[in-house]
């Protein structure tokens, strides 16, 4: 009889990434709607658009939540991105890291390279 | 035990100080070139006048950008987006031939990080000496060197944060408020927002902006391929690298051309070693080609062992620099290009808002008229004044008022009340109306607008 060790059937860290860049943006974006309301009442600005657009007010919340929410998608998918691609894992090729070169004096094994403005 | 187990677990490894030594060579005197070239375009563009504005003004109280004699206005917004995606075009286009020749030669971090290095060269010197200064105790040496280096980058930041602000303010004003000690508090913000991040940037973490901050370098593998021009080391001719003297025959020792003298690491301003292969912190700056050719000739040596070439060259295979990518791209480019030039060019300089009084459907007068009342907006985009004619074009029963008289100076914004009157017999409900707009003097200017004439509904 096999058992499956609990840990395998667990997310992959690609999608707890995720995970954590939707919930995160949404925390995000609730917040900057909470502000922006607080200071804005969506109704004036719907009145300037009502000539050209009928929207209501609940659809005005809506969209400017979903206007936030994928701004705050985007940088927190970016910035995902930015970090789990890094140099640390090295070679664009996926070809694993680099260690720091090693440097030395030109002239050290190579006597015909002395007197030049290299050391 | 290698650095990379002595990072451990941790995503970040803390990497040595990089002291890029100075280089000359083909490769070298184009960077500076383009330096001089963007570095002059930066600081001496907000100074030249264009057809009465400053050549490059992007004034946001007004809500205008002037640029070399165009005004754009906040309703040509779509081109500053075409604009933008022309530039992104071109950045596809640039990298799918040459590689990362943007990251090398014209972006403005690799750019300013050039004129700091060079100040900081003329203050501490090279490479070796700089290693030295900061390596030993602090003296009056070390101390008048490290302040006068400060000085310097403080005062070149500073008057980048100056320009910078005056492609928003008009930089004589801006001047003007400075030394009579007036600049107000966002302009104040933002010079010094703008020098702290010159200073910070290009003084302070200059490669690793590109390594570990700039999107472009992860994203620039998916314009590569196996033609683009990218830096590479040679291995099948350099190794087995070692020192030798120049009068070894290198295949009677068993080695390849690297004599391994690490000139081309210690020039890299990501410092990096190009021998281990394409990397992504490459900035493609060519300085490890210049060093290298400098070091072939000295040996006697073929020039060569690090240079611009392709992954299919290196292969023994064909390059092609036709290929579907750039023709795509190109094909692209172009025609949005010509598409935009031509718009802009062929844009009407007038715009009209005809917005109906939304206080009352419609006004009974005692001659047994019907009148609306509409708000009109109407903005002269040309550098001349104009006056404007109004016409209905559909309906020949109705009348049309206006206050005050439509005259508009260069670049005006009007508002104005306009009165559409129309005999009670005309219709019912809601009529479409056709309004037209045009100069008295360039009948070429003009511009249509609908909008709705109500009547009574029953």
């Amino acid at each position: 009889m096999t058992t499956e060790h609990p840990v395998n059937r667990r997310w992959s860290m690609r999608q707890r990434d995720w995970a954590v860049v939707f919930w995160m943006s949404f925390l995000a974006a609730s917040a900057g709607a909470f502000v922006l309301f607080g200071l804005v009442n969506p109704l004036d600005v719907v009145n300037v658009w009502a000539d050209e657009f009928s929207i209501g007010v609940r659809l005005a919340y809506g969209l400017t939540f979903a206007f936030l929410y994928l701004i705050c998608l985007l940088a927190s998918s970016l910035t995902m991105f930015m970090i789990r691609t890094g140099p640390s894992s090295g070679h664009v090729k996926g070809e694993g890291g680099h260690s720091i070169p090693d440097i030395q004096d030109p002239s050290q094994s190579n006597p015909d390279l002395d007197g030049e403005n290299w050391k | 035990m290698s650095q990379q187990q002595d990072a451990g677990d941790s995503l970040y490894r803390k990497d040595p100080k990089v002291y890029p030594r100075d280089v000359k060579g083909t490769f070298a005197s184009l960077r500076k070139f383009a330096v001089v070239a963007l570095l002059g375009l930066y600081y001496v563009l907000p100074w030249i006048n264009w057809s009465g504005h400053q050549s490059v003004l992007f004034d946001l109280p007004a809500r205008k950008f002037y640029i070399f004699g165009t005004t754009f206005w906040p309703q040509d917004f779509i081109y500053l987006t075409l604009m933008l995606i022309i530039a992104g075009l071109s950045l596809f286009f640039v990298t799918a031939v040459a590689g990362r020749l943007w990251c090398g030669y014209a972006c403005p971090q690799t750019v300013w990080t050039e004129v700091f290095l060079w100040i900081e060269r003329l203050v501490e010197g090279d490479r070796g000496k700089r290693i030295k200064l900061d390596a030993s105790a602090w003296n009056s040496n070390k101390i008048l060197r490290k302040t006068s280096k400060q000085i310097l980058w403080i005062s070149f930041a500073l008057w980048t944060g100056f320009t910078f602000v005056g492609f928003f303010t008009p930089v004589r004003d801006l001047s003007h408020s400075i030394f009579t000690l007036q600049l107000g508090s966002w302009e104040a913000f933002w010079l010094l927002f703008y020098s702290f991040a010159t200073y910070g940037n290009a003084g302070i973490l200059r490669e690793q902006v590109c390594k570990y901050m700039c999107p472009y370098a992860r994203f620039q593998s998916a314009m590569f391929d196996k033609d683009t021009l990218v830096i590479a080391y040679d291995e099948n001719r350099g190794e087995p690298r070692g020192g030798r003297s120049k009068s070894v025959v290198p295949t009677d020792k068993g080695l390849g051309d690297c004599i391994s003298c690490t000139l081309c690491v210690q020039v890299c301003p990501t410092g990096i070693d190009i021998r281990e292969g394409l990397q992504i912190e490459c900035i493609a700056c060519a300085a490890c080609i210049d060093v290298c050719d400098q070091v072939m000739d000295k040996m006697g040596y073929e020039k060569g062992l690090i240079s611009y070439t392709t992954e299919h060259k290196l292969g023994a295979k064909e390059s092609h620099v036709f290929r579907p990518r750039t023709f795509v791209y190109a094909f692209l480019l172009l025609s949005l290009t010509v598409g935009v030039f031509w718009s802009i060019n062929h844009r009407v300089l007038l715009r009209a808002d005809l917005l109906r009084d939304r206080n009352a459907l419609y006004r009974e007068l005692p001659d047994n008229r019907i009148e609306n009342v509409y708000t009109l907006k109407l903005i002269n985009m040309d550098f001349k004044p104009h006056q404007y004619r109004i016409e209905i074009l559909n309906n020949n029963d109705m009348v049309l008022l206006i206050s005050p008289e439509p005259d508009l100076e260069p670049e005006e914004v009007g508002n104005f009340i306009l009165r559409i009157q129309a005999p009670a017999s005309a219709g019912r409900g809601s009529v479409k109306l056709d309004v037209r707009f045009s100069t008295m003097e360039e009948p070429i200017i003009e511009r249509s607008v609908s909008t709705r004439f109500l009547m009574p509904f029953d």
